[in-house]
């Protein structure tokens, strides 16, 4: 693994654990749009956007 | 909705994808890469929309809908969690991409074999693949069955949906191969996600917008907002169901054999980052979906009606909705193809490329032809079958899959991995997944994913521990990687200076 490999990867296993453990601790109470529907929603965006840097040096 | 109409953009959908996947067809294929990894010259574009129709199936718009029509918001949770799983392509993705080129992989398990340096090892692990994927065409197979009775009112009956998606997704395999298989699947992946879409506007728009749309759930069902909200996502069905969809991507041959198709790392890389944003919408869209059929029909007897009934509603115009149903279709065909390419490839390379000494690219292909339709028809005689509930076989193929994800990390990971410790884990825990599924027991409230990985994981180290790794091939294999990999990000930066 390389260094970027292993910073991005960390990051994306906090995503991950993140997506696991706050909709089933924090959020099972807020019976609301900006709930777990948003959470859930932003953390994708979040790992499209590390997908995106992960990957920059891909080239020809 | 009228079966007229149905039939009529059926009828449409088969024309215009036929005449695309002759089109596809470039020079003469005649041997296994051309034919099964488009002669690895996919450019980024076509990969990322067929690497998303298959793997956006039937599932999205009648199985996760109807997950979240029953379970509510978890179901949200569980897409993502496979979603973010799609990351393993960015650091397996270059891996297989770099090794296919260089030693001329067609198939994963081919990749294994010779990693391993045991033709053992690729026979066994693409044998478990069929055991595995055939039940999971035959889902998506009774899914255009259930679908196409359910939106004529029966008037054309499940058998029919299924031999007509059967027969589809044989003649286009058949064409062109790859290059079909990606072409006609890039054309259903664009139109399922417009008209997708499309469908969720006017159906929002028809229950007053999106504050009135979350102002009905938060008020009629707030439980659908939250886990474990009903109970339907307790924990531990939410470990069970992601756990082995995360490791989607290489787990299943026919997503990570794709990783061998890109023309460039660059084309790998469009791959990536296009299925990133078309599954994130798509997958908003077949939630919403749900919702909104749990707004509108509360009280469906099976979850998997849910689609069905919001088509036939007077809320999305009835071209549109005939349209999105012939989609539905197409997806499942567009899934079904490439496993059946898949499959093929795997047996007439791994199983008989191995068992017959003076098997060529040439026999090796004609092998893979006729396989084709003979596993056709055994998803077909599965789907006749008529299982429950569609997700929950659906992911039971991938807990089966599962079983090879340590030997696959490994072989890039770990020097010390072993063709008996392949073989062990993999055959092992395969029947054990099998057991746990047929049974249907759950030890300790757990899933056979979850048991999948943690078995298979702790025989493949053991066992690769007291056994004699193949030095030289891992040396060979992992140095490559290593210098590829670094190179990589050298290119790049004195591209910079």
């Amino acid at each position: 693994m390389t260094t970027k490999e292993l910073k991005y990867g960390s990051f994306i296993i906090i995503v991950i654990l993140l997506a696991y453990i706050i909709p089933y601790t924090l959020l099972t109470n807020v019976a609301a749009w900006y709930g777990s529907f948003l959470f859930w929603s932003l953390l994708a965006l979040v790992i499209i956007v590390i997908n995106y840097f992960l990957t920059r040096d891909w080239g020809e | 909705m009228s079966t007229q109409i149905v039939w009529w953009i059926i009828a449409i959908y088969v024309i215009i994808a036929l005449v695309i996947a002759y089109l596809s067809r470039s020079g003469k294929q005649t041997n296994m890469a051309s034919y099964f990894l488009g002669d690895r010259k996919l450019n980024g574009f076509v990969s990322a929309l067929s690497y998303s129709a298959t793997t956006y199936s039937a599932f999205m718009l009648v199985g996760l809908a109807g997950l979240a029509y029953n379970g509510g918001v978890g179901a949200l949770g569980f897409e993502i969690i496979y979603f973010m799983g799609v990351s393993l392509v960015a650091f397996f993705g270059p891996r297989f991409w770099l090794v296919g080129k260089k030693y001329g992989y067609v198939t994963p398990s081919e990749m294994l074999g010779d990693r391993y340096n045991n033709k053992l090892v690729a026979s066994v692990v693409a044998i478990s693949s069929c055991l595995f994927l055939i039940p999971y065409s035959a889902v998506q197979l009774a899914g255009v069955g259930y679908l196409l009775q359910g939106v004529t009112n029966d008037a054309i009956p499940f058998t029919t949906g299924v031999i007509i998606a059967t027969v589809l997704a044989i003649v286009f395999s058949y064409i062109a191969g790859m290059r079909s298989v990606a072409w006609t699947d890039s054309l259903q992946s664009l139109i399922m996600l417009i008209t997708s879409t499309l469908v969720v506007i006017f159906i929002i728009n028809g229950l007053g917008g999106l504050g009135e749309f979350f102002g009905s759930l938060e008020t009629n069902q707030p439980k659908s907002l939250t886990v474990p909200g009903t109970g339907f996502f307790s924990f531990t069905t939410f470990l069970g169901l992601t756990i082995p969809w995360f490791f989607f991507s290489i787990s299943n041959p026919q997503v990570s054999q794709r990783l061998f198709m890109p023309a460039s790392l660059k084309s790998l890389r469009q791959m990536l980052m296009g299925f990133l944003v078309f599954g994130f919408i798509y997958t908003i869209v077949s939630v919403v979906w749900g919702f909104s059929a749990s707004i509108m029909f509360p009280d469906l007897a099976n979850a998997d009606l849910a689609t069905p009934k919001l088509l036939s509603s007077d809320l999305v115009p009835p071209v549109l909705g005939a349209i999105v149903m012939v989609g539905i279709m197409a997806a499942a065909v567009s899934t079904i193809d490439s496993i059946l390419l898949t499959l093929s490839s795997l047996f007439a390379r791994d199983v008989y490329g191995n068992i017959k000494k003076e098997s060529n690219e040439q026999k090796q292909l004609i092998v893979g032809k006729i396989v084709i339709p003979v596993i056709a028809i055994l998803a077909y005689l599965f789907a006749q079958l008529q299982l429950d509930l569609i997700a929950v076989l659906s992911v039971s193929a991938s807990a089966g899959l599962i079983v090879a994800v340590p030997a696959i990390i490994g072989a890039f990971f770990w020097k010390r991995g072993t063709a008996l410790g392949v073989l062990i884990s993999v055959i092992v825990s395969g029947i054990m997944v099998i057991f746990l599924e047929f049974t249907q027991t759950k030890p300790l409230g757990l899933a056979s994913g979850i048991w999948g990985i943690l078995v298979s994981t702790l025989l493949f180290i053991t066992v690769s521990l007291l056994t004699k790794a193949p030095e030289k091939k891992a040396e060979e294999f992992l140095t490559y990687i290593k210098t590829e990999m670094a190179t990589l990000k050298k290119k790049k930066s004195t591209k910079l200076k």
